[in-house]
């Protein structure tokens, strides 16, 4: 298999930006995300700032402990969203083949376009400078035969790094084998401490082990996702047309943990809302929603779950927010709450259903209610506008 | 201890009867083995995978009797290598057995046979006599309607119901229905519906003769059937079937003859220009005109215009062409028939023996 996929991921995203847009910042630690006073995560920060131990995901509180200099910036997220965009044309000015995984990232399948060039590093030279004349940023990218070995690549040498990983099988395993198995995805904190427990920390502890023995350890699911990737093996593909992976979602950031859950869920059925306004200033349908949850120790769970067909009414939103947060049964106090619907359809290119022979198989039809609830959402719509969100709530 | 000699040909074909069932990576290991019965005349060959149980005859020349088991795939390849016209069997008490063949010598590694599972016991259950070619038939022309969604599992097989001096077979996923149907003498007393695993009606259909008798023994949760030389054991999927009488249209207002060939090319060349997102092509019935179309907003667009006797309204309804195609393919007529009420209303293809197949019409939302 020749080498035709790319990993472009963009050097600390946010951050990057806000340096290129205010020359005052070069050089200095700059944290993207919750003011250093508040409850609240680093979304990005600059290399800089992780000289310090800042990384994202971090309370800003811990940043600003560790990197009491460093330059605090709200973000502008809607900014951000302009440049992702322009970073996706450029990758789209070298293939059609371009699947975004994030506002910062993207896969691309470049095979049918290398006989342009010298080969798939030369392409990913290019690209690479195309990033940073146009706009300003730098990317790493990686070179590979699937999307694992792309992936884990152009995060090898970050920043501004391009590695190309090797083609044939034994080189790709020889390459694997000394980095840790937390490298593969899939591989979280716990079975990686699982494994250590059996002396597996690197890549290649894992190869020596055998199938068998990996199912032994983390059971067959597991091992059958793993061990494939342990071997540089990944045998998905890039989607041919680019997927609408774009989602639309709320969160909220408690100011202290919150025993009540009563307050949550009413927190969570608000976000329902929010999201279906925003789903219906945008013309568009959802397939799928789901909750986001953290708690006091960062631990998150996110759940989701289909339509039973593509909607934007708030009783639905609600109606599915509420049903994945009383499924999880959640009783510790929460951190963080958020609900967003992902799956996107146009509706006028929503695709041909395929209702059932048999009425008692049919999970896809609308709610007999549904045009009924579209009638009052414009409305309440209308009225929000017009007077503002308080002037109108919903009786629960 | 099995000693025994075989032409290579009898012990081919018999491997490859059984191995169908022998799964990749078993529960227990011997199953990923053939278990080998040597008698005076001939040899049997059993494989299973706890749901289905294939034994299969074939002659061969044996001293005495014996058993064992080799591994299935290996045996099957080396039996598929052979050259010479005779294979010779000879096993020692530790399993090894030792396969001569010409100048080639095997030496291969067995299993004891005690793991091996027995057979479930059918010397009692309602017993029903069918000619195997017009089973297979049946089979053919309705397997393909079955679901292979798991939480459906009641639909993952055929039905086959014994009821009403008629053998009904029926398979659906809820989407599309496919029945076939055929006279057959049944006792009132032995009156019964089954559904068989889809994987086993696979086994059958690949497994029936076209020509002689099968004998179907039915037992609570299991069904056997024997042919040839071949006896097939398969566990039922239990519950209740969905009532597919109240799917199929009590009447229609349109029915218009088909040339099945003719409509199969066309639907497989307009679907060419169907997307995964929009994969629906729709038939357009004007007047002795047939048209088949499909368009998708990033693909582009197709038809393609049957003659066809029709002086019925003009009507045009979108089908998933995979459902339009499959029935077309398995069926021999050179014509069928589509019968239609409206756009919305479930279809129906029927042909000059005892078929129909119901498909419910797509919406374009």
């Amino acid at each position: 298999m020749a080498l035709h996929l790319l990993h472009v991921d963009m050097d600390a995203f946010f951050a990057a930006i806000e340096v290129r847009d205010n020359p005052a910042l070069r050089g200095l630690p700059v944290i993207v995300g919750a003011p250093p006073d508040r409850r609240g995560v680093v979304s990005t920060c600059s290399y800089e700032a992780r000289v310090f131990g800042v990384h994202s995901a971090m309370p800003s509180r811990t940043a600003y402990k560790l990197c009491p200099q460093g330059v605090f910036l709200p973000g502008r997220h809607s900014h951000y969203s302009a440049v992702s965009r322009q970073v996706m044309e450029v990758l789209e000015s070298f293939t059609p083949y371009v699947e975004p995984v994030s506002v910062d990232e993207a896969f691309l399948d470049v095979a049918g376009v290398l006989h342009a060039w010298p080969d798939a590093a030369a392409l990913a030279r290019a690209l690479k400078a195309r990033i940073r004349e146009r706009l300003g940023l730098t990317a790493s990218v990686g070179v590979a035969t699937n999307l694992f070995l792309a992936k884990l690549a152009s995060d090898l040498h970050k920043p501004d790094g391009l590695t190309v990983a090797p083609e044939d099988d034994a080189s790709i395993r020889a390459w694997l084998a000394p980095l840790p198995v937390g490298r593969l995805w899939g591989i979280g904190q716990k079975s990686e401490a699982i494994l250590a427990a059996a002396g597996i920390k690197t890549i290649g502890d894992l190869q020596g082990l055998g199938e068998a023995r990996l199912v032994a350890l983390l059971g067959i699911g597991m091992a059958q996702h793993v061990w494939p990737l342990a071997n540089g093996r990944d045998e998905r593909r890039l989607s041919p047309e680019p997927r609408d992976e774009r989602t639309i979602s709320h969160e909220h950031t408690f100011d202290e943990d919150c025993r009540d859950l009563e307050r949550v869920r009413g927190v969570l059925l608000e976000q329902a809302e929010r999201v279906a306004v925003r789903l219906r200033e945008a013309g568009r349908l959802a397939r799928t929603a789901r909750i986001k949850v953290r708690f006091g120790d960062f631990s998150t769970i996110t759940r989701q779950a289909p339509f039973p067909a593509p909607t934007d009414t708030d009783r639905e939103l609600r109606q599915a927010a509420r049903l994945l947060w009383e499924r999880e049964g959640i009783r510790r106090p929460v951190r963080l709450i958020g609900f967003g619907v992902s799956d996107l359809v146009t509706p006028g290119e929503a695709a041909p259903r395929q209702p059932m022979l048999f009425p008692e198989f049919d999970r896809s039809a609308a709610p007999p209610t549904r045009e009924r609830d579209r009638r009052i959402d414009r409305v309440v719509d209308r009225l929000r506008a017009d007077f503002g969100r308080d002037v109108i709530r919903r009786g629960e | 201890m099995v000693k025994i000699s075989v032409t290579r040909e009898a012990l081919s074909a018999g491997l490859q009867m059984v191995n169908g069932v022998v799964g990749a990576r078993p529960t227990i290991p011997v199953l990923s083995n053939v278990l080998l019965e040597a008698e005076a005349d001939h040899l049997s060959l059993t494989a299973t995978d706890l749901e289905i149980f294939v034994r299969c005859r074939v002659d061969a020349k044996s001293a005495k009797a014996g058993v064992t088991t080799l591994p299935a795939r290996r045996l099957l390849s080396i039996v598929r290598e052979l050259s010479a016209e005779n294979v010779e069997m000879d096993t020692d008490d530790k399993h090894m057995t030792e396969i001569a063949s010409g100048a080639a010598f095997f030496k291969v590694m067995g299993m004891a046979v005690d793991d091996f599972p027995a057979p479930a016991d059918f010397s009692s259950g309602a017993v029903f006599t069918l000619e195997a070619g017009a089973l297979k038939q049946m089979l053919q022309r309705v397997h393909y309607a079955a679901s292979a969604d798991e939480t459906r599992y009641i639909l993952n097989g055929c039905l086959l119901s014994f009821r009403g001096n008629k053998l009904t077979v029926v398979a659906t996923d809820g989407r599309r229905l496919a029945l076939a149907e055929q006279e057959q003498e049944i006792p009132q007393e032995s009156e019964t519906d089954i559904v068989l695993p889809s994987k086993t009606v696979n086994e059958l259909l690949r497994t029936l003769r076209d020509e002689g008798p099968v004998k179907i023994t039915l037992t609570k949760n299991q069904a056997a059937f024997e042919f040839d030389n071949v006896l097939v054991i398969s566990k039922l999927i239990e519950g209740t079937y969905p009532n597919f009488r109240q799917v199929i249209p009590s009447h229609c207002e349109e029915r218009v003859a088909v040339e099945r060939e003719m409509l199969l090319t066309a639907v497989r060349r307009v679907a060419l220009m169907t997307s995964e997102k929009s994969s629906s092509v729709r038939l357009s019935f004007g007047k002795n005109k047939l048209k088949v179309s499909a368009s998708s907003p990033d693909a582009g667009e197709a038809n393609e215009s049957l003659p066809v006797k029709y002086t019925g309204k003009e009507m045009a309804v979108a089908f998933n062409p995979e459902f339009i195609m499959e029935p077309l393919r398995t069926l021999v007529d050179d014509e069928i028939f589509f019968e239609l009420v409206d756009e919305l209303s479930p279809g129906v293809i029927k042909c000059s023996t005892p078929f129909l197949y119901v498909l419910m019409p797509m919406r374009i939302s």
